[in-house]
């Protein structure tokens, strides 16, 4: 009889250490899915609208532009850098596509062309930022700062008033399902995969953590310490880039103030997603908890009607908190 | 490639073979410490030229006027970047200087509310400071979120809306004359010297400088180096809130959009005059280079009559290419 209990006790111990190490192991994921859950169980008693599935899906679609911005992000910050740039990147990839498209009488013949053509702005753009960084050995977070307010200008003289002419059918991408699946949360998920796969299967994947780590020790371990930043960079600026373009199919109009406050958004939700900002620690599983926390966040806020202004308090508040809460331990 | 060890011969061919001659360095540095000033007397040259306008009486006092506004906030901004960290709060801090002085001198004295202003921004830089030093949080996120929270404060509170017009005694310190020269530029003047003679003369500024240099080194030799990290944020934030109280008096009235552009400004002015991010390298001779650099760039673009988002990008380029030189100088120096 005693010899049961103890063992039941034992067994009961050994499970619950089991469960402790996990918790332990992967805190700031466990937090930040824990976080979602109480704001959505609050958001429940607070505003009856919050748990309408059309409400939830809405929630979701609202979430894969910065979702898309903070998973290239994620990827950047591993490294130990930052990317200030990607919300003029996704900018200035919408104005360019809706240039063209207007010059071109919404000819729907140059949908796929411009898709790649996108795509291809953003990844220069990201490589042009790495290059400038490993070459340089400049601050990252500063330097894509001003590269972010170059394109700013760029933006500006593109356009200062919404550009009309982009054809129906890239329009219809945002909103078409394949089945029951819309097509912008199927891109999102590809995206998400992929950045998964890149960062735990690969080997330029498991060298951006190396120099997140440590940059020197990684370069004296021999990896490839450049080429490993650069694609960072670029898988970043790709990401923005696709961001600019479903921006540009949701809004229908080439918008010039596009994507703005998206650049610290996305460092935020990558923060709350438990990525170390000193690079090295934390996965892409975070990053998507952060999304969704934010986008959580944004709903209820609307749904309550909450001055705009408010928000931004609310914003800044919690990012303050999170960061001061989240440690960082840095034995330099 | 099928084994992830490599050979030592193929790890020694991975790491950089790139040996700098001395020559380079001295050059990098040389440039790192120069750019400013030179480009400085080249753009007065060049304005000479291409748009004698920019020499009447006018515009010249224009150009002084946000000089010392910049100059006194990128002081601050050089006081932080020196110990390691940076203040992206500083526009807000600005902005907010001119709101508490505005909206509350009615029943209030002007004395209280400028009290109140640098009591507020005195503790903004205690808690960006607090986070820096005490939770190590990345500077740059820290300061950012504070802007952030700042600004949704401020707008929370005025609703967006511009209001209110300055009292005379913000008027008298801006637009006002002392002998020829505009009271702003005496104002920096003075600050300046008081900034320099510390960071020179005292051992308050050789520890600043040592924190940055090297951090764990200082906290070895007994210098106290989180209270230097707050220390320089308070003072940052407070330097914020001056250049922004003169700032209003200057403009005339509280603007949603005041000082937004001070954040990048004066980074960019710091780093361009010679100031690295790895701190302890950089003095204020060197900023208030850069800070002359871009307002005659910024005023350049206007007294040409060019499109307004040329500042945009005129600043971007200022910050990419003084970023890039000071990495790379850094780089080669460390070495």
């Amino acid at each position: 009889m005693s010899m049961q209990t103890e063992r039941a006790t034992a067994v009961s111990a050994m499970r619950w250490k089991k469960i402790t190490t996990f918790v332990r192991n992967n805190a700031s994921i466990v937090l930040i899915f824990g976080m979602i859950l109480v704001l959505g169980i609050a958001a429940t008693i607070v505003t009856e609208k919050f748990q309408n599935p059309s409400n939830l899906i809405n929630i979701f679609r609202q979430s894969i532009v910065i979702g898309l911005i903070a998973i290239g992000q994620s990827a950047v910050i591993l490294t130990g850098g930052a990317d200030m740039s990607v919300a003029m990147v996704a900018r200035i990839v919408a104005l360019i596509v809706a240039t063209i498209f207007a010059a071109n009488n919404s000819s729907s013949a140059l949908i796929v062309p411009l898709l790649l053509l996108g795509i291809a702005i953003g990844a220069v753009l990201g490589g042009f930022n790495g290059l400038l960084i490993t070459r340089t050995h400049a601050n990252p977070f500063i330097i894509t700062f001003g590269v972010a307010n170059i394109l700013r200008g760029v933006n500006l003289a593109i356009a200062t008033t919404p550009i009309r002419g982009i054809p129906p059918e890239f329009l219809k991408i945002y909103d078409s399902k394949i089945g029951i699946v819309p097509v912008n949360v199927l891109v999102m998920i590809l995206v998400w995969v992929l950045a998964w796969l890149l960062t735990t299967r690969s080997r330029p994947g498991r060298a951006i953590f190396a120099v997140g780590g440590s940059e020197r020790v990684a370069r004296l371990s021999g990896i490839r310490v450049n080429r490993a930043m650069v694609l960072a960079y670029i898988f970043s600026g790709m990401c923005a880039a696709l961001a600019g373009l479903f921006l540009l199919s949701r809004s229908g109009v080439g918008d010039p103030s596009a994507a703005e406050g998206m650049d610290f958004q996305s460092m935020v939700a990558v923060a709350l997603g438990g990525i170390s900002l000193y690079g090295g620690k934390g996965s892409m599983i975070g990053t998507l908890g952060g999304v969704l926390l934010l986008a959580i966040l944004s709903n209820v806020f609307n749904l309550t009607q909450v001055n705009i202004y408010y928000q931004q308090l609310f914003l800044g508040m919690i990012v303050l908190i999170a960061v001061a809460v989240y440690k960082t331990p840095r034995s330099a | 490639m099928n084994s992830d060890i490599l050979k030592p011969s193929a790890v020694a061919a991975r790491i950089s073979t790139f040996r700098p001659s001395q020559r380079l360095i001295h050059g990098v540095d040389l440039a790192g410490k120069w750019s400013a000033p030179i480009a400085d007397v080249i753009i007065l040259i060049l304005a000479a030229i291409i748009a004698p306008v920019f020499y009447n009486p006018t515009n010249l006092k224009t150009v002084a006027i946000q000089f010392a506004v910049l100059g006194i906030v990128a002081a601050g901004q050089t006081l932080v970047l020196l110990v390691r960290s940076i203040d992206l709060s500083v526009s807000a801090v600005l902005a907010l200087g001119a709101v508490i002085v505005v909206q509350t001198t009615g029943g209030n004295s002007i004395g209280l509310a400028i009290v109140e202003a640098f009591a507020i921004a005195a503790f903004i830089g205690l808690a960006n400071g607090f986070l820096v030093s005490k939770r190590l949080v990345p500077p740059f996120i820290a300061s950012y979120g504070m802007l952030v929270f700042v600004q949704g404060a401020r707008l929370a509170y005025t609703k967006g809306q511009a209001s209110g017009t300055v009292p005379e005694l913000l008027r008298a310190i801006s637009i006002g004359q002392v002998g020829f020269l505009p009271a702003a530029l005496v104002i920096w003047l003075i600050v300046n010297a008081a900034l320099i003679v510390v960071l020179r003369y005292t051992s308050l500024g050789r520890w600043i400088y040592a924190v940055g240099g090297n951090p764990s080194g200082a906290r070895y030799a007994g210098v106290k180096v989180d209270a230097m990290v707050i220390g320089a944020h308070i003072a940052c934030s407070m330097l914020a809130m001056f250049g922004g109280l003169v700032l209003s008096g200057y403009i005339g009235y509280v603007d949603l959009k005041l000082g937004t552009d001070y954040n990048l400004n004066s980074i960019a002015a710091s780093i361009v005059g010679g100031t690295t991010f790895t701190g302890g390298r950089g003095n204020l001779f060197g900023t208030a280079a850069g800070v002359a650099l871009l307002v005659l760039l910024l005023n350049l673009v206007v007294v040409l009559g060019l499109p307004i988002h040329w500042q945009f990008a005129m600043q971007g380029l200022v910050l990419v290419f003084a970023t890039a030189l000071q990495g790379f100088r850094q780089f080669l120096l460390s070495r």
